[in-house]
């Protein structure tokens, strides 16, 4: 997955994905758990997901909270739907950025890593996982 | 025992109440939060499809919140700062509200 572009805006205006069977794998592993975590309020990352809006209220106000939850899901599910597929029109690829971006933040949250000195201290196994979502957000952000 | 007199004001001074001040709700301002794994160009590129700013305009908001730890991206009426804020999260990045002082 080195050296090539795993995603690349073509002329028709669709984003074509590039990535072999393990990079898919990674990815849809990733879709997988936002959706499960905004489900799931014991899942590892639902409390990234569910960060409130205004933390000077003892209480989000619950529509606000109810739009982040379904847009989230939406988003996840639609990236889910199109894990296979090999070209994505610009919502699906908006679905799948947004999930990843979900996915590496909630990674970095559930493990402590919220300074840049906690990054570098972490185990390589982590590390590993934060740097391949990094280089798939890094290729499809330069679609957009 | 009725009046003769005609129920005419002469003049309206001392009924108008004068304000010196316009009271002005004070405007909620889009905080967003750095994190040390979101690349910096998702952030360019969140910026500009939620808020359609320019890109030099979204570069500008990301380095002040890489640099200062957070930036105020977007300031107006509460109903829209939350939906801003909602979208944000929604995108993957640490936001949230406050009231300005």
């Amino acid at each position: 997955m080195v050296g090539a572009k795993l995603f690349t805006r073509r002329r028709d205006g669709r984003v074509e994905v590039r990535m072999n069977d393990y990079g898919r794998s990674v990815v849809k592993s990733a879709f997988e758990n936002v959706l499960a975590a905004e489900r799931d309020p014991n899942h590892e990352w639902h409390v990234a997901l569910t960060g409130p809006i205004d933390p000077s209220l003892d209480q989000d106000n619950p529509l606000s909270m109810l739009a982040r939850q379904n847009e989230t899901s939406t988003n996840a599910e639609l990236a889910s739907l199109t894990i296979d597929e090999q070209f994505l029109n610009d919502g699906e690829a908006w679905a799948w950025l947004t999930t990843l971006q979900v996915a590496l933040r909630s990674t970095a949250q559930s493990n402590g890593l919220l300074t840049d000195e906690q990054l570098a201290a972490t185990n390589d196994e982590i590390l590993t996982y934060v740097r391949m979502l990094q280089q798939f957000l890094f290729d499809l952000a330069a679609c957009f | 025992m009725a009046s003769t007199q005609p129920l005419r004001r002469t003049t309206t001074e001392g009924e108008v109440e004068v304000k010196d001040a316009v009271e002005t709700q004070k405007p909620w301002n889009v905080i967003v939060w750095n994190d040390p794994v979101t690349p910096m160009t998702v952030v360019v590129v969140i910026f500009r499809k939620i808020f359609g700013y320019s890109n030099n305009k979204c570069t500008q908001l990301m380095m002040a919140v890489h640099h200062e730890g957070r930036a105020l991206v977007w300031s107006g009426h509460r109903e829209r700062a939350e939906s801003y804020c909602v979208k944000l999260q929604v995108a993957g990045l640490q936001s949230t509200i406050e009231q300005d002082n």
